[in-house]
């Protein structure tokens, strides 16, 4: 902990605990494991830029299927590599104290893969298809699939669900809050 | 507009379709989409208001509520805020815009007027907005240098105060974070699991704190005093007090000396007169000097106190956690829920770690998928069967809930004669001299009856998932109806085992001068009824231990270890949830149910969910492997506390019976001499003042009950009322969506066509331009 604390002034500390979800130890704490998966770059400089290939070997992220989409989602340079300070935006959304909308609003932008704003059935697709990975669904069940989620939730029929729609689900899902987390 | 339009309009000769156009340009002057909507019709509906950045309607409603909250008290502060958090969900454009449409979206903070507290405020919002680290930071700069208002006053007192709060929050979370229990246990069977396993040991987590906390009050208000005051047991008892002349006789009655061990794990021998049984506390008033002033605790009053006390706090405890899953029930049954939305989007634990994990949860996602879909079919299918068929499924299941209930029943008559028999048993060794080979014969009768109920749990249930897959139920379905048949049996055991002691315990003809009540019922019989819910227990417990390190981890090495069909056959298993849910409700009740007899029980509680938790780790970690079925960490939860519930009721009520009606044993126990314990309380109320005795005698009088319940029940009438409204109206809404959505499309289409019709009318109107200048300079140059 003790050279941990070293690479941060006190400032920075009390700017990321007013900024995040996080208290100054546990920002500490994801710095640490920001720093486990590369020791020689965050070393030298606390906030170094990471390649999203190094990010992907972060446990939860390297089984997720939906891994890459979270750096670049929340990457700055909104190519996948990010520094610490969008690590720990990334932790923030992720951890037990971020309240629902802030999820929802993150989950959105995760499932938007052509980033119209709006889960469009190419995006629904790709989601199915990742989350059930070697196990493909046919082209019968995979359009009743997406029939029924749209007859489910797509309120004014226009065959993709915008954000107040998922906003809408979200709400009404039980899981969510506990599924969409990672414990630091 | 811009400078090249102007050129251009110059050289043209003007049509009302330029001018058309050139309007919209006018309209929208900046928009860098315009271009790429005359190129592409279809591109219009991304400039629907509602498709724009939800940003600028987050940042006006929050500026809106800023005004107000600067005007309003504290309480306003927060209720807005969390309002705004609603609202602010502002999003951060991934597209060709980029990073100044953002922040020129964001609030522009120099218009406010603020002060200290709302510009703090403002920079705790800050983490709910969706933009990258180093904007924050900015944002907050801008904030934190910001002229403030200074607050004065009591303003300021209450802002300080605020921010002490805060500070003091944060600490404690974060020490609390640090001695959190079994964080790292729970978050490795979270990587491998999943969170439904996990609802399962938070489960066991909140039982143990539950039983600490029960624990700590009974020690605190009973166990305590009773150590503390409790000096000697003389007795110097008159002729006429028969309780103390029965509690004599019961205390220096010799105790038959015995194996240490034994008399340990079945409650009986000196354990028997300790602080762990009911029998120990005394019936006295124990008075204590404090300085000077001579101050009294009354131990039985203390002890009905307490007791009521602590059944009251488990069953707030259960309402309070259950009240959450109660509520999604509601929604499910309401058919507002979604169910593939939730499979789709809440599918995946982000917390799964490891790939083995992950790809067990690929395989579970694509099952519960398929098995929807299947589900929805066989729906069809239902309603396509023919008559004989709806027939055969019908007599299937009649037939095989009459089996359910033939076994039911006659594990009732089992248990309730191997009670009989095994009593008896005892009794008669008892009566003889006890030899060292009849010892173990004594010890089995002793246990008789509580392998027989234990080694019931383990066996019927299978029965029951043998039988249920003749009654062609949906897997889900299936899953329930197993469960709450397995319920009931668990449930019948005790309720057979409350009967047969109750009737060892009471007598059809009381006679009133002897100590007991029957001739052969124990002297203190809720004490014998203390250590039978006590041998039940730690029975039990070493029934988990026995099959969860020996039997169960054999059984897994032979399945990982020989690579044989029927090994793996025998071997392999999954992690039951609602099978170990069980296990450990049924620990709770007999809690529950002994802790009147044995106070201490709960604490003995405790401590074996400390170890259970352990040990169902085990099962899960190492002897289990991941369920190809998803387990849903609100579903599992809810049922939980569903079955907790209904445990607890079978607990308490016979409880609450006997508190009413049944005499307490007269040689010992802070009861003895009590016509009932419940008399207790009523003579205690006897000694309230006057008035409010007649206060609550007046509100059991008809003049009192009757408009009470008419109120009740107006108002349930109006609530009922109320809510078919809604409904109403949510269906209604519904509908009137559907077709706005209908409307936009249509309006959207009819737009991007005439916008079509436009652009090949200017095209045309080009060519047109273009031939006619041709010809013009054709003709001149001829």
């Amino acid at each position: 902990m003790g050279q941990g604390k070293s690479q941060f002034t006190e400032d920075e500390l009390q700017d990321y605990q007013d900024l995040t979800y996080f208290t100054k130890k546990e920002v500490l704490y994801a710095h640490q494991k920001f720093k486990s998966l590369a020791p020689e770059k965050v070393g030298h400089n606390k906030n170094a830029k990471l390649p999203m290939s190094k990010l992907l070997q972060f446990p939860e992220l390297s089984v997720n299927p939906f891994g890459e989409r979270i750096c670049k989602v929340f990457s700055s340079s909104q190519d996948g590599d990010c520094t610490f300070e969008d690590f720990l935006d990334m932790m923030s959304v992720f951890c037990e104290n971020a309240p629902k909308p802030v999820k929802a609003e993150h989950a959105f932008r995760i499932f938007d893969f052509d980033g119209d704003d709006m889960l469009g059935i190419s995006d629904l697709k790709q989601i199915i298809n990742r989350l059930t990975n070697d196990n493909k669904l046919n082209d019968s069940e995979m359009s009743m699939l997406i029939q029924n989620i749209l007859a489910e939730a797509d309120l004014d029929d226009d065959n993709a669900l915008s954000f107040a729609e998922f906003e809408h689900i979200i709400d009404r899902s039980p899981d969510f809050l506990s599924s969409f987390r990672i414990r630091l | 507009m811009s400078g090249g339009g102007n050129r251009k309009k110059n050289t043209r000769s003007q049509g009302w379709e330029d001018a058309g156009s050139d309007f919209y340009q006018e309209s929208y002057p900046l928009d860098p989409e315009f271009e790429v909507l005359q190129k592409d019709p279809k591109h219009l509906h991304t400039l629907l208001p509602s498709k724009q950045t939800r940003a600028a309607v987050a940042t006006i409603r929050m500026r809106t509520n800023d005004y107000r909250s600067n005007k309003s008290t504290v309480r306003r502060h927060t209720a807005s805020r969390s309002r705004s958090r609603r609202d602010s969900t502002v999003h951060r454009r991934t597209s060709t815009i980029g990073g100044d449409v953002q922040l020129s979206m964001l609030p522009d903070l120099s218009e406010m007027k603020t002060n200290e507290e709302s510009a703090w405020e403002e920079v705790m919002r800050l983490k709910e907005l969706p933009i990258p680290m180093s904007q924050k930071k900015e944002m907050k700069n801008k904030i934190m240098n910001e002229p403030n208002l200074r607050l004065q006053g009591y303003e300021n007192f209450k802002w300080k105060r605020r921010k002490l709060w805060s500070y003091m929050e944060t600490r404690v979370r974060e020490s609390l974070r640090k001695i959190e229990l079994w964080k790292g246990s729970l978050r490795h069977i979270e990587g491998n699991f999943g969170t439904g396993v996990v609802a399962f040991f938070l489960f066991v987590k909140w039982l143990f704190f539950l039983n600490c906390g029960i624990s700590f009050c009974i020690f605190l208000y009973l166990t305590l005093p009773s150590i503390l005051l409790n000096y000697e047991k003389g007795f110097n008892c008159t002729d006429s007090d028969l309780a103390c002349i029965c509690a004599d006789s019961y205390f220096n009655s010799s105790q038959t000396e015995n194996n240490i061990v034994l008399e340990v794990i079945q409650g009986t021998g000196f354990l028997e007169r300790t602080l762990l049984f009911y029998g120990f506390y005394t019936n006295t008033v124990l008075s204590y000097t404090v300085g000077s002033v001579e101050m009294y605790y009354n131990i039985p009053l203390a002890y009905i106190l307490v007791m009521l006390a602590c059944y009251f706090i488990s069953m707030v405890m259960i309402l309070r956690s259950a009240a959450k899953g109660f509520n999604e029930r509601l929604v499910e049954s309401e058919g507002q829920f979604y169910l593939y939305c939730n499979l789709v989007f809440g599918g995946w634990d982000f917390c799964i770690d490891n790939e083995k994990a992950a790809r067990t949860k690929h395989r579970a996602i694509y099952n519960e998928i398929k098995a929807a879909l299947e589900t929805e079919k066989l729906t069809e299918e239902r309603q396509g069967r023919t008559r004989k068929e709806q027939y055969k499924i019908f007599l299937g299941r009649l037939v095989v809930n009459i089996l359910v209930i033939v076994i039911l029943i006659g594990c009732g008559i089992v248990i309730y004669y191997t009670f009989d028999f095994s009593t008896k048993q005892i009794e008669q060794h008892s009566t003889q001299e006890i030899e060292t080979n009849e010892k173990m014969l004594q010890l089995l009768y002793e246990f008789l009856p509580s392998m027989i109920i234990v080694s019931m749990n383990i066996i019927v249930p299978f029965t029951f998932r043998f039988l249920i897959s003749f009654e062609k139920y949906t897997p889900i379905v299936e899953i329930r109806f197993t469960l709450i048949r397995t319920v009931f049996l668990r449930l019948a055991s005790l309720v057979v085992l409350y009967a047969s002691l109750l009737a060892r315990i009471t007598c059809h003809d009381p006679n009133d001068y002897t100590c007991t009540p029957c001739k052969d019922s124990p002297e203190c019989w809720e004490t014998f009824v203390g250590q039978q819910i006590f041998k039940l227990l730690v029975f039990d417990f070493g029934m988990h231990v026995i099959l969860t390190f020996i039997v169960n981890f054999v059984r897994s090495l032979l399945a990982k270890h020989l690579n044989n069909k029927f090994f793996e056959f025998i071997g392999e298993q999954t992690f039951d949830l609602s099978k170990h849910a069980l296990d450990v409700v049924y620990t709770q009740t007999l809690c529950w149910f002994g802790m009147f007899y044995a106070p201490l029980l709960s604490f003995l509680a405790a401590v074996m969910f400390f170890f259970l938790f352990y040990i169902k780790k085990f099962n899960c970690v190492i002897n289990c492997k991941p369920s190809p079925m998803i387990y849903r960490a609100s579903r599992s939860h809810s049922m939980f506390m569903v079955v907790l519930l209904v445990s607890y009721l079978f607990a308490f009520l016979p409880i609450a019976y006997s508190i009413y009606e049944l005499m307490p044993s007269k040689s010992c126990g802070p009861f003895s001499g009590e016509k009932t314990v419940w008399s207790l309380m009523v003579d205690l109320f006897m000694s309230w003042p006057e008035w409010i005795q007649k206060c609550v005698f007046y509100l059991s009088t008809p003049g009192f009950v009757i408009p009470f319940f008419i109120v009740l029940v107006l108002l349930l009438y109006y609530y009922s009322a109320i809510n078919s409204a809604n409904r109403h109206m949510v269906v209604v809404l519904k509908n009137q969506l559907v077709l706005e959505g209908h409307d936009k499309q249509f309006l959207l289409d009819r737009l991007s066509l005439f916008i079509k019709q436009e652009n090949q009318k200017r095209a045309r109107a080009e060519q047109m331009r273009d031939r006619d200048r041709d010809r013009d300079s054709d003709s001149r140059n001829t």
